[in-house]
């Protein structure tokens, strides 16, 4: 089956693409792995004029340690490049876990960090093809009207499902975002929207060009859940940072001053779990407190969307994550 | 339909080629150059048929990637493993083990195991599974594939003692 129409594009420098970018508005597609782009295409669910290539772009493909100890990757990066680069399993080895964890080496291999940055939000009723799809009313996502995933909801709810995002949120990264003239920069956290469908600030004409991770000493961990965890898409998976030195807390254990949760797969964008940090900054790292912490999840969930399994073993899940990810942080 | 010219390197030779913008890398090795080893499957990157290699001998799928990207550049495929009517020693070692029943996913699974072998020549169990993840052989139940891979060395040895 042949791809929808369009038109392909190579620029050859990184300048040459948002002057393309810029011309193309809406109806322009960057495409640097394609794993993600394709598929997309193939479904009909993205329709691009201009396919943009940005796969060979020398500005985008290097890993890079500012003064101040900060890395800056590329958008363009392979992620099996990333997985294997010294420098990030050094610094940053739960990145190396959620870059490792991303679908099958295949993927990888020519799958990018930027791609799974920007990875379109995915659903049970849409991830099936226009044939498939025309059996039911349309979505929102596909120009209908209602929500396949919870019937009464006023918007799409279809689940952001990318492994990096969550850990480069607990690494506090930020994303360098350029358009033809400008540049700004961005905290990772602030980049995704709680919408199915426009789930990125991206504007039309904008890219993503860099990720820089600033340099800790803080414990990191990631993990992910998925029925095959060698291929699959996760069901659920979390990102959890705490620093080492912390305080002493009101029965003389040390409960750490920093703590980040943040859950992935679970919701139409990351969502990063506050009551649950609150108690173990009060409490610390006690068994207890860990419970405590994971009942707490449940609150900071909201509508739990429905890919690859039913929403309540999505809830529980997320409780058995947050356990999980703090006892392996109060052992790291 | 818009077409481009590319130059693609397939198996060691090179083509110049009349490319679609609306093709995958899978549909010009498929009806362009007719070569049909590499096979067309779920087309989403669930199966692993379309499997090939790049030019530093990683697995890829095919199926996955726009046709034009690969321009100027260079891929193996099930093809290009024999020489001189040899079979390579990973062909050779899924015949020994009987590791393909309909053999529909076999030039999927035998170009990722060359992937492995690539960049393992020794893999250990945790690295075949790693690099043959997501590949589904739905006859074998992948345990004589594991196999084979496992004796690749050992038959890629013997074939350099005996030539």
């Amino acid at each position: 089956m042949l791809l929808p129409q369009h038109r392909y594009l190579k620029p050859a420098s990184l300048d040459n693409c948002l002057a393309e970018l810029s011309k193309t508005g809406e109806s322009g597609q960057i495409i640097a792995g394609g794993t993600d782009v394709i598929f997309n295409m193939r479904l009909k669910l993205f329709r691009p004029e201009t396919v943009i290539s940005i796969r060979r772009l020398p500005e985008l493909q290097q890993v890079e340690q500012l003064p101040d100890g900060s890395i800056r990757i590329g958008a363009s990066c392979r992620l099996t490049d990333l997985a294997e680069h010294r420098l990030i399993q050094k610094r940053f080895p739960a990145l190396t876990n959620s870059i490792a964890a991303v679908a099958s080496q295949h993927i990888r291999n020519i799958g990018t960090l930027g791609g799974n940055i920007c990875l379109q939000t995915r659903c049970w009723y849409t991830n099936n093809s226009e044939q498939w799809r025309q059996g039911k009313t349309t979505c929102f996502k596909t120009d209908g009207d209602i929500c396949h995933v919870i019937k009464s909801a006023s918007g799409c709810h279809a689940i952001n499902n990318a492994d990096t995002p969550i850990a480069l949120i607990a690494l506090s990264a930020r994303l360098t975002i350029q358009k033809v003239g400008s540049q700004r920069e961005l905290p990772i956290a602030e980049f995704y929207n709680d919408d199915g469908m426009d789930h990125i600030k991206l504007d039309p004409d904008e890219l993503v060009t860099h990720v820089t991770i600033p340099p800790t000493e803080d414990r990191v961990v990631f993990l992910k859940n998925a029925s095959r965890k060698g291929i699959d898409f996760s069901i659920g998976s979390i990102a959890a940072r705490c620093d080492r030195v912390g305080n002493e807390t009101a029965n003389g254990d040390r409960a750490p001053k920093h703590v980040m949760l943040v859950l992935g797969s679970l919701s139409t964008a990351p969502i990063v779990l506050s009551r649950a940090a609150e108690i173990i900054k009060t409490c610390g790292l006690t068994d207890a407190a860990i419970e405590q912490a994971a009942d707490a999840v449940r609150e900071d969930l909201g509508e739990v969307t429905n890919l690859y399994s039913r929403a309540v073993y999505k809830k529980q899940l997320a409780r058995v994550l947050v356990k999980r990810a703090l006892k392996q942080l109060r052992e790291t | 339909m818009a077409k481009q010219r590319m130059s693609i390197t397939v198996n060691g030779d090179p083509h110049e080629l009349l490319v679609s913008d609306r093709q995958t890398l899978l549909d010009v090795i498929r009806d362009q150059l007719s070569l049909t080893g590499t096979k067309r499957g779920c087309t989403t990157g669930a199966c692993g048929v379309c499997t090939i290699n790049n030019e530093q001998g990683e697995a890829i799928f095919s199926c996955l990637t726009h046709a034009l990207e690969w321009d100027g550049e260079s891929i193996t495929t099930i093809e290009g493993l024999e020489s001189n009517g040899e079979l390579d020693a990973m062909q050779t070692a899924f015949i020994e083990h009987g590791a393909l029943q309909c053999g529909f996913c076999t030039p999927g699974v035998i170009m990722s195991a060359k992937a492995v072998v690539n960049k393992y020549p020794q893999p250990t169990e945790e690295q075949i599974n790693a690099g043959m993840a997501g590949v589904l052989c739905r006859c074998t139940g992948h345990i004589k594939v594991k196999q084979a891979i496992r004796n690749d060395h050992r038959i890629r040895t013997r074939a350099h003692k005996n030539g």
